[in-house]
Protein backbone atom coordinates (compact mmCIF):
# COMPACT_ATOMS: atom_id res chain seq x y z
CA UNK A 1 0.00 0.00 0.00
CA UNK A 2 1.58 3.29 -0.67
CA UNK A 3 0.29 6.41 -2.24
CA UNK A 4 2.93 7.24 -5.03
CA UNK A 5 1.18 4.81 -8.19
CA UNK A 6 4.46 4.47 -9.78
CA UNK A 7 6.19 2.91 -7.24
CA UNK A 8 3.81 0.32 -6.56
CA UNK A 9 3.85 -0.53 -10.49
CA UNK A 10 7.65 -0.80 -10.63
CA UNK A 11 7.49 -2.89 -7.27
CA UNK A 12 4.64 -5.12 -8.49
CA UNK A 13 6.75 -6.00 -11.73
CA UNK A 14 9.90 -6.42 -10.34
CA UNK A 15 8.26 -8.29 -7.44
CA UNK A 16 6.72 -11.12 -10.03
CA UNK A 17 9.68 -11.20 -12.11
CA UNK A 18 11.84 -12.50 -9.35
CA UNK A 19 9.14 -14.51 -7.45
CA UNK A 20 9.03 -16.08 -10.76
CA UNK A 21 5.54 -15.61 -10.61
CA UNK A 22 4.66 -16.89 -7.54
CA UNK A 23 3.92 -14.48 -5.89
CA UNK A 24 0.12 -12.76 -6.44
CA UNK A 25 0.50 -8.70 -5.78
CA UNK A 26 -2.54 -6.39 -5.11
CA UNK A 27 -1.73 -2.71 -5.17
CA UNK A 28 -3.97 -0.43 -2.84
CA UNK A 29 -3.31 3.34 -2.83
CA UNK A 30 -5.09 3.99 0.37
CA UNK A 31 -5.60 2.46 3.87
CA UNK A 32 -9.19 2.25 2.64
CA UNK A 33 -8.95 0.32 -0.60
CA UNK A 34 -6.16 -1.96 0.95
CA UNK A 35 -9.06 -3.21 3.38
CA UNK A 36 -11.11 -3.92 0.80
CA UNK A 37 -8.88 -5.90 -0.91
CA UNK A 38 -8.24 -7.81 2.27
CA UNK A 39 -11.61 -8.84 2.51
CA UNK A 40 -11.73 -10.21 -1.04
CA UNK A 41 -9.19 -13.19 -0.13
CA UNK A 42 -6.60 -14.12 2.18
CA UNK A 43 -3.26 -12.85 2.45
CA UNK A 44 0.03 -13.51 3.39
CA UNK A 45 1.89 -10.47 3.62
CA UNK A 46 1.16 -6.68 3.48
CA UNK A 47 3.50 -3.92 2.85
CA UNK A 48 2.36 -0.63 4.16
CA UNK A 49 3.78 3.20 3.27
CA UNK A 50 3.95 4.65 6.82
CA UNK A 51 3.67 8.05 5.26
CA UNK A 52 0.03 7.68 4.15
CA UNK A 53 -2.27 11.04 4.21
CA UNK A 54 -5.59 10.81 5.89
CA UNK A 55 -4.82 7.38 8.29
CA UNK A 56 -1.15 7.24 8.50
CA UNK A 57 0.65 3.81 8.88
CA UNK A 58 1.29 3.43 12.07
CA UNK A 59 -2.32 3.93 13.33
CA UNK A 60 -3.30 1.40 10.20
CA UNK A 61 -0.49 -1.16 11.38
CA UNK A 62 -2.60 -0.96 14.37
CA UNK A 63 -5.42 -1.79 13.07
CA UNK A 64 -4.27 -4.40 11.14
CA UNK A 65 -2.97 -6.20 13.79
CA UNK A 66 -6.44 -6.35 15.41
CA UNK A 67 -8.43 -7.81 12.38
CA UNK A 68 -5.58 -9.68 10.73
CA UNK A 69 -3.87 -11.28 13.20
CA UNK A 70 -2.12 -13.78 11.10
CA UNK A 71 -1.05 -11.27 8.37
CA UNK A 72 2.44 -10.80 8.10
CA UNK A 73 3.49 -7.01 8.25
CA UNK A 74 5.88 -5.01 6.84
CA UNK A 75 6.54 -0.96 7.19
CA UNK A 76 8.38 1.06 4.71
CA UNK A 77 8.90 4.13 4.56
CA UNK A 78 11.40 7.04 2.65
CA UNK A 79 12.09 8.57 5.77
CA UNK A 80 13.38 5.87 8.50
CA UNK A 81 14.01 7.13 12.07
CA UNK A 82 14.87 5.26 14.99
CA UNK A 83 11.67 5.93 16.20
CA UNK A 84 9.56 5.80 13.29
CA UNK A 85 11.09 2.05 13.35
CA UNK A 86 9.73 1.49 17.20
CA UNK A 87 6.67 2.74 16.68
CA UNK A 88 6.24 0.51 13.66
CA UNK A 89 7.41 -2.30 15.24
CA UNK A 90 5.09 -1.73 18.52
CA UNK A 91 2.38 -1.44 15.98
CA UNK A 92 2.76 -4.95 15.25
CA UNK A 93 4.94 -4.76 12.03
CA UNK A 94 7.48 -7.76 11.91
CA UNK A 95 10.05 -5.94 9.43
CA UNK A 96 10.85 -1.72 8.87
CA UNK A 97 12.59 -0.85 5.77
CA UNK A 98 13.59 2.19 4.71
CA UNK A 99 12.56 2.63 1.07
CA UNK A 100 15.59 1.28 -1.71
CA UNK A 101 17.08 3.96 -4.08
CA UNK A 102 18.42 1.26 -6.52
CA UNK A 103 17.48 -1.77 -8.22
CA UNK A 104 20.46 -3.99 -5.51
CA UNK A 105 18.41 -1.67 -2.93
CA UNK A 106 14.38 -3.39 -4.34
CA UNK A 107 16.04 -6.91 -4.80
CA UNK A 108 17.25 -7.07 -1.17
CA UNK A 109 13.32 -5.48 -0.22
CA UNK A 110 12.03 -8.61 -2.03
CA UNK A 111 14.61 -10.87 -0.41
CA UNK A 112 13.42 -9.98 3.01
CA UNK A 113 10.02 -9.99 2.47
CA UNK A 114 10.53 -13.50 0.88
CA UNK A 115 12.21 -14.79 4.58
CA UNK A 116 9.15 -13.02 6.06
CA UNK A 117 6.91 -15.04 3.85
CA UNK A 118 8.13 -18.50 4.19
CA UNK A 119 9.04 -17.90 8.29
CA UNK A 120 7.35 -19.91 10.36
CA UNK A 121 6.73 -18.71 13.57
CA UNK A 122 7.78 -21.16 16.30
CA UNK A 123 5.16 -22.77 18.34
CA UNK A 124 4.91 -23.73 21.98
CA UNK A 125 7.95 -22.28 24.76
CA UNK A 126 10.92 -24.23 26.36
CA UNK A 127 12.92 -24.72 29.19
CA UNK A 128 14.89 -27.00 31.92
CA UNK A 129 12.82 -28.48 34.27
CA UNK A 130 15.52 -28.22 37.11
CA UNK A 131 14.35 -24.52 36.46
CA UNK A 132 10.75 -25.19 36.45
CA UNK A 133 9.02 -27.58 37.72
CA UNK A 134 6.99 -30.10 35.19
CA UNK A 135 3.78 -29.93 37.49
CA UNK A 136 4.29 -26.22 37.55
CA UNK A 137 3.29 -26.30 34.17
CA UNK A 138 0.89 -29.19 34.11
CA UNK A 139 -0.98 -27.13 36.83
CA UNK A 140 -1.49 -23.67 34.28
CA UNK A 141 -2.35 -25.69 31.37
CA UNK A 142 -5.07 -27.75 33.48
CA UNK A 143 -6.39 -24.51 34.83
CA UNK A 144 -6.74 -22.72 31.53
CA UNK A 145 -8.41 -25.78 30.21
CA UNK A 146 -5.40 -25.52 27.44
CA UNK A 147 -4.62 -28.71 24.75
CA UNK A 148 -1.16 -29.40 24.59
CA UNK A 149 1.39 -31.68 24.85
CA UNK A 150 4.24 -31.85 26.58
CA UNK A 151 7.34 -33.46 25.62
CA UNK A 152 9.86 -34.12 28.45
CA UNK A 153 13.38 -35.38 28.39
CA UNK A 154 16.24 -36.63 30.44
CA UNK A 155 19.38 -38.67 29.78
CA UNK A 156 17.97 -41.54 30.04
CA UNK A 157 14.47 -41.21 29.26
CA UNK A 158 11.79 -39.55 27.30
CA UNK A 159 7.88 -39.47 27.47
CA UNK A 160 5.05 -37.37 26.52
CA UNK A 161 1.90 -36.15 28.88
CA UNK A 162 -1.02 -35.72 27.08
CA UNK A 163 -3.26 -32.52 27.89
CA UNK A 164 -7.06 -31.97 26.34
CA UNK A 165 -9.00 -29.18 27.48
CA UNK A 166 -7.28 -28.82 31.15
CA UNK A 167 -7.40 -32.53 31.31
CA UNK A 168 -4.62 -35.05 31.86
CA UNK A 169 -5.30 -38.04 29.09
CA UNK A 170 -2.55 -40.01 28.16
CA UNK A 171 0.97 -40.06 29.39
CA UNK A 172 4.12 -42.10 27.93
CA UNK A 173 7.43 -42.70 29.18
CA UNK A 174 9.80 -45.34 27.86
CA UNK A 175 7.80 -48.61 27.74
CA UNK A 176 5.57 -47.07 30.55
CA UNK A 177 2.04 -45.75 29.60
CA UNK A 178 -0.61 -44.14 31.74
CA UNK A 179 -0.22 -43.22 35.42
CA UNK A 180 2.90 -45.00 35.92
CA UNK A 181 4.21 -43.46 33.12
CA UNK A 182 3.03 -40.03 34.29
CA UNK A 183 4.35 -40.43 37.69
CA UNK A 184 8.04 -41.69 36.26
CA UNK A 185 7.89 -38.26 34.49
CA UNK A 186 6.94 -35.99 36.84
CA UNK A 187 9.97 -37.42 39.42
CA UNK A 188 12.54 -36.66 37.19
CA UNK A 189 15.17 -34.69 39.22
CA UNK A 190 16.19 -32.88 35.89
CA UNK A 191 15.84 -32.27 32.44
CA UNK A 192 14.07 -30.58 29.29
CA UNK A 193 11.16 -30.16 28.35
CA UNK A 194 8.91 -28.38 24.84
CA UNK A 195 5.70 -27.48 25.40
CA UNK A 196 4.00 -28.27 21.97
CA UNK A 197 0.35 -27.80 20.09
CA UNK A 198 -1.95 -30.43 21.29
CA UNK A 199 -2.18 -33.59 18.81
CA UNK A 200 -4.52 -36.44 19.27
CA UNK A 201 -2.60 -39.52 21.36
CA UNK A 202 -2.31 -43.19 20.03
CA UNK A 203 -4.46 -44.11 23.16
CA UNK A 204 -6.21 -42.56 25.96
CA UNK A 205 -4.81 -43.99 29.58
CA UNK A 206 -5.63 -41.38 32.50
CA UNK A 207 -9.29 -40.57 33.20
CA UNK A 208 -8.48 -39.28 37.06
CA UNK A 209 -8.91 -35.69 37.74
CA UNK A 210 -5.67 -33.52 37.30
CA UNK A 211 -5.57 -32.26 40.90
CA UNK A 212 -5.19 -36.24 42.10
CA UNK A 213 -2.81 -36.98 39.68
CA UNK A 214 -0.50 -34.34 40.82
CA UNK A 215 -0.71 -34.90 44.46
CA UNK A 216 -0.08 -38.60 43.91
CA UNK A 217 2.39 -38.12 41.83
CA UNK A 218 3.98 -35.82 44.37
CA UNK A 219 3.77 -38.58 46.90
CA UNK A 220 5.50 -41.45 45.13
CA UNK A 221 8.12 -38.52 44.31
CA UNK A 222 8.54 -38.12 48.18
CA UNK A 223 8.55 -41.64 49.08
CA UNK A 224 11.34 -42.42 45.78
CA UNK A 225 13.67 -40.05 47.04
CA UNK A 226 13.63 -41.14 50.06
CA UNK A 227 14.60 -44.56 49.09
CA UNK A 228 17.32 -42.88 47.26
CA UNK A 229 20.75 -44.51 47.54
CA UNK A 230 23.46 -41.97 49.35
CA UNK A 231 25.67 -42.39 46.16
CA UNK A 232 23.28 -41.69 43.74
CA UNK A 233 24.58 -38.89 41.58
CA UNK A 234 23.40 -35.39 41.69
CA UNK A 235 21.53 -33.97 38.67
CA UNK A 236 24.67 -31.28 37.76
CA UNK A 237 23.95 -27.91 36.25
CA UNK A 238 24.87 -27.73 33.08
CA UNK A 239 23.71 -27.70 29.62
CA UNK A 240 20.34 -28.79 28.77
CA UNK A 241 20.03 -32.67 26.96
CA UNK A 242 20.55 -31.39 23.27
CA UNK A 243 17.13 -30.24 21.55
CA UNK A 244 16.73 -29.57 18.17
CA UNK A 245 15.57 -26.42 18.57
CA UNK A 246 17.07 -23.22 16.54
CA UNK A 247 17.91 -21.00 19.24
CA UNK A 248 19.02 -21.14 22.48
CA UNK A 249 16.99 -21.69 25.34
CA UNK A 250 15.46 -19.00 27.22
CA UNK A 251 16.03 -19.31 31.26
CA UNK A 252 12.45 -19.32 32.85
CA UNK A 253 11.93 -18.98 36.12
CA UNK A 254 8.79 -20.22 37.01
CA UNK A 255 7.71 -21.84 40.26
CA UNK A 256 4.29 -21.59 42.38
CA UNK A 257 4.07 -19.68 45.16
CA UNK A 258 0.97 -20.67 46.51
CA UNK A 259 -2.15 -23.01 45.90
CA UNK A 260 -5.46 -23.96 47.65
CA UNK A 261 -8.49 -26.43 47.24
CA UNK A 262 -11.49 -25.91 48.65
CA UNK A 263 -14.74 -27.54 48.07
CA UNK A 264 -17.56 -25.47 46.35
CA UNK A 265 -18.69 -24.67 50.06
CA UNK A 266 -15.34 -23.17 50.89
CA UNK A 267 -14.28 -26.27 53.25
CA UNK A 268 -10.22 -26.23 52.49
CA UNK A 269 -9.05 -29.80 51.41
CA UNK A 270 -5.69 -28.96 50.55
CA UNK A 271 -2.98 -25.60 50.13
CA UNK A 272 0.34 -24.88 50.17
CA UNK A 273 1.93 -21.99 51.40
CA UNK A 274 -1.08 -20.12 52.18
CA UNK A 275 0.21 -17.37 54.06
CA UNK A 276 -3.32 -17.07 55.42
CA UNK A 277 -5.96 -19.44 54.32
CA UNK A 278 -8.47 -18.45 56.33
CA UNK A 279 -8.49 -14.92 53.98
CA UNK A 280 -7.51 -16.97 50.64
CA UNK A 281 -10.90 -19.05 50.97
CA UNK A 282 -12.68 -15.67 51.47
CA UNK A 283 -11.77 -14.30 48.69
CA UNK A 284 -12.80 -17.42 46.78
CA UNK A 285 -16.20 -17.35 47.87
CA UNK A 286 -16.37 -13.62 46.71
CA UNK A 287 -15.15 -14.38 43.17
CA UNK A 288 -17.69 -16.92 43.30
CA UNK A 289 -20.39 -14.47 44.52
CA UNK A 290 -18.97 -11.58 41.92
CA UNK A 291 -19.24 -14.08 39.32
CA UNK A 292 -22.48 -15.19 39.90
CA UNK A 293 -23.78 -11.76 39.61
CA UNK A 294 -22.11 -10.85 36.38
CA UNK A 295 -23.50 -14.15 34.93
CA UNK A 296 -26.98 -13.24 36.11
CA UNK A 297 -26.32 -9.55 34.25
CA UNK A 298 -24.49 -11.13 31.01
CA UNK A 299 -25.35 -13.84 28.78
CA UNK A 300 -21.86 -15.26 28.86
CA UNK A 301 -22.79 -18.83 30.15
CA UNK A 302 -21.15 -20.72 33.04
CA UNK A 303 -18.27 -18.91 34.88
CA UNK A 304 -14.69 -20.80 34.37
CA UNK A 305 -12.24 -18.98 36.07
CA UNK A 306 -10.39 -15.47 36.91
CA UNK A 307 -6.81 -15.16 35.82
CA UNK A 308 -5.36 -12.25 37.65
CA UNK A 309 -2.47 -10.49 35.88
CA UNK A 310 -0.08 -9.01 38.92
CA UNK A 311 3.10 -6.95 38.64
CA UNK A 312 5.56 -10.05 38.90
CA UNK A 313 3.52 -13.17 38.96
CA UNK A 314 -0.38 -14.33 37.75
CA UNK A 315 -2.80 -16.00 39.63
CA UNK A 316 -5.25 -18.54 38.62
CA UNK A 317 -8.80 -18.91 40.51
CA UNK A 318 -11.01 -21.50 39.04
CA UNK A 319 -14.70 -22.06 40.44
CA UNK A 320 -16.82 -24.82 39.97
CA UNK A 321 -19.48 -26.09 41.74
CA UNK A 322 -18.09 -28.56 43.51
CA UNK A 323 -14.32 -27.24 44.04
CA UNK A 324 -12.60 -24.01 44.06
CA UNK A 325 -8.86 -24.06 42.85
CA UNK A 326 -6.42 -20.73 43.27
CA UNK A 327 -3.07 -21.62 41.86
CA UNK A 328 -0.46 -18.39 42.25
CA UNK A 329 2.81 -18.76 39.65
CA UNK A 330 5.62 -16.20 39.95
CA UNK A 331 7.65 -15.66 37.04
CA UNK A 332 11.01 -13.96 35.68
CA UNK A 333 12.85 -14.57 32.24
CA UNK A 334 15.69 -13.72 31.27
CA UNK A 335 19.12 -14.99 29.77
CA UNK A 336 21.11 -18.25 31.15
CA UNK B 1 -16.82 12.86 26.70
CA UNK B 2 -12.96 12.64 26.39
CA UNK B 3 -11.34 13.18 22.76
CA UNK B 4 -8.79 10.31 23.01
CA UNK B 5 -11.43 8.33 25.04
CA UNK B 6 -14.03 8.67 22.48
CA UNK B 7 -11.00 7.79 19.93
CA UNK B 8 -10.47 4.84 21.60
CA UNK B 9 -13.67 3.34 21.85
CA UNK B 10 -14.29 3.53 17.58
CA UNK B 11 -10.82 1.39 17.43
CA UNK B 12 -12.24 -1.10 20.05
CA UNK B 13 -15.15 -1.38 17.57
CA UNK B 14 -13.35 -1.92 14.73
CA UNK B 15 -11.42 -5.02 16.26
CA UNK B 16 -13.66 -8.33 15.55
CA UNK B 17 -14.76 -10.04 18.46
CA UNK B 18 -15.53 -7.24 20.92
CA UNK B 19 -18.88 -7.58 22.58
CA UNK B 20 -18.97 -4.23 24.72
CA UNK B 21 -17.07 -2.32 26.50
CA UNK B 22 -17.46 0.47 29.01
CA UNK B 23 -14.99 2.68 31.48
CA UNK B 24 -15.99 3.91 34.81
CA UNK B 25 -14.61 7.31 35.32
CA UNK B 26 -13.09 8.37 38.40
CA UNK B 27 -15.88 10.05 39.64
CA UNK B 28 -18.03 6.75 39.70
CA UNK B 29 -20.24 6.98 36.35
CA UNK B 30 -19.90 4.91 33.69
CA UNK B 31 -20.05 5.05 29.51
CA UNK B 32 -20.39 1.54 27.93
CA UNK B 33 -20.68 0.91 24.75
CA UNK B 34 -22.63 -2.76 23.25
CA UNK B 35 -22.04 -4.41 20.10
CA UNK B 36 -24.00 -7.64 21.01
CA UNK B 37 -27.26 -8.45 22.70
CA UNK B 38 -25.57 -10.49 24.61
CA UNK B 39 -24.02 -7.38 26.79
CA UNK B 40 -26.22 -4.75 26.64
CA UNK B 41 -25.42 -1.48 27.89
CA UNK B 42 -27.00 -0.98 31.22
CA UNK B 43 -26.17 -4.73 32.19
CA UNK B 44 -22.12 -3.56 31.36
CA UNK B 45 -22.61 -0.21 33.46
CA UNK B 46 -24.03 -2.50 36.38
CA UNK B 47 -21.19 -5.35 35.78
CA UNK B 48 -18.58 -2.70 35.28
CA UNK B 49 -19.38 -1.25 38.68
CA UNK B 50 -19.58 -4.65 40.53
CA UNK B 51 -16.55 -6.13 39.05
CA UNK B 52 -14.57 -2.25 39.74
CA UNK B 53 -15.57 -2.82 43.58
CA UNK B 54 -14.69 -6.41 43.34
CA UNK B 55 -10.95 -5.48 42.09
CA UNK B 56 -10.58 -2.59 44.94
CA UNK B 57 -10.91 -5.15 47.29
CA UNK B 58 -8.04 -7.46 45.55
CA UNK B 59 -5.25 -5.30 48.03
CA UNK B 60 -6.72 -6.40 50.81
CA UNK B 61 -5.70 -9.74 50.02
CA UNK B 62 -2.26 -9.42 49.03
CA UNK B 63 -2.88 -9.02 45.27
CA UNK B 64 -2.55 -5.84 43.54
CA UNK B 65 -3.30 -6.91 40.08
CA UNK B 66 -2.49 -4.64 36.68
CA UNK B 67 -5.95 -6.32 35.62
CA UNK B 68 -8.70 -9.69 35.94
CA UNK B 69 -9.98 -11.72 33.40
CA UNK B 70 -13.32 -13.22 34.01
CA UNK B 71 -13.43 -16.05 31.78
CA UNK B 72 -17.42 -17.53 31.34
CA UNK B 73 -17.87 -20.24 28.05
CA UNK B 74 -19.18 -17.45 25.80
CA UNK B 75 -17.10 -14.63 26.70
CA UNK B 76 -14.18 -12.96 28.84
CA UNK B 77 -14.31 -10.14 30.65
CA UNK B 78 -11.19 -8.03 31.02
CA UNK B 79 -11.48 -5.40 33.87
CA UNK B 80 -7.95 -2.94 34.60
CA UNK B 81 -7.69 -0.07 36.92
CA UNK B 82 -5.53 3.38 35.93
CA UNK B 83 -3.73 4.96 38.87
CA UNK B 84 -5.57 7.74 37.79
CA UNK B 85 -9.05 6.21 38.69
CA UNK B 86 -10.23 5.42 34.95
CA UNK B 87 -11.23 1.78 35.06
CA UNK B 88 -11.58 -0.45 32.03
CA UNK B 89 -14.10 -2.89 31.35
CA UNK B 90 -14.15 -4.86 27.84
CA UNK B 91 -16.40 -7.79 26.77
CA UNK B 92 -14.84 -10.09 24.40
CA UNK B 93 -15.78 -13.49 22.50
CA UNK B 94 -12.67 -16.15 23.20
CA UNK B 95 -10.92 -17.22 20.46
CA UNK B 96 -11.62 -13.74 18.31
CA UNK B 97 -8.85 -11.23 17.05
CA UNK B 98 -10.29 -9.17 19.85
CA UNK B 99 -9.17 -12.53 22.52
CA UNK B 100 -5.86 -12.36 20.58
CA UNK B 101 -4.87 -8.59 21.36
CA UNK B 102 -6.79 -8.47 24.22
CA UNK B 103 -3.64 -7.79 26.50
CA UNK B 104 -2.56 -5.17 23.56
CA UNK B 105 -5.92 -3.43 24.02
CA UNK B 106 -5.73 -3.62 27.74
CA UNK B 107 -2.33 -1.84 27.57
CA UNK B 108 -2.97 1.01 24.95
CA UNK B 109 -5.88 2.02 27.60
CA UNK B 110 -3.22 2.02 30.15
CA UNK B 111 -0.95 4.44 28.38
CA UNK B 112 -3.85 6.63 27.01
CA UNK B 113 -3.36 10.51 28.08
CA UNK B 114 -6.92 11.52 29.55
CA UNK B 115 -5.75 14.25 31.12
CA UNK B 116 -7.05 16.91 28.82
Amino acid sequence: MDDEINFLETLRALFTSWSKNSWQIECASSADQALEILKTRPFELIVVDVNMPVLDGEQFLRILARRYPDLKKAAITGHATEERRSACLASGAELFIEKPRSAEGLKSVFTMLDELVTWKQQTGFQGMLRRVGLQDVIQMECLGRNSSLLEVQDRQLTGRIYIEDGRIIHAVAGEATGEPAFQQLLSLAGGAFQLQPFEAPPQRTIEGQWEFLLMEAARVRDESSTQTPATEPVAEPGPPPAFEAPAPAPDFSLHVAETLICSGQGTLLYQWQCSDVRARVALMVEIAQQAARVGRLLSLGKFDRLEIQLPASRAVAQVKPDRMVFVQVATKTGNS
Amino acid sequence: MNDTLNQWFANCALTPGILGCGVRLPDGNCMSQSFNDSCPRERLDQSLQSLGDCLSSFPAHGLVPRWLTWTFEQGQLRIALRPDGFLLGLAIQPNSPAAENLDLLTEEFLALNLTD
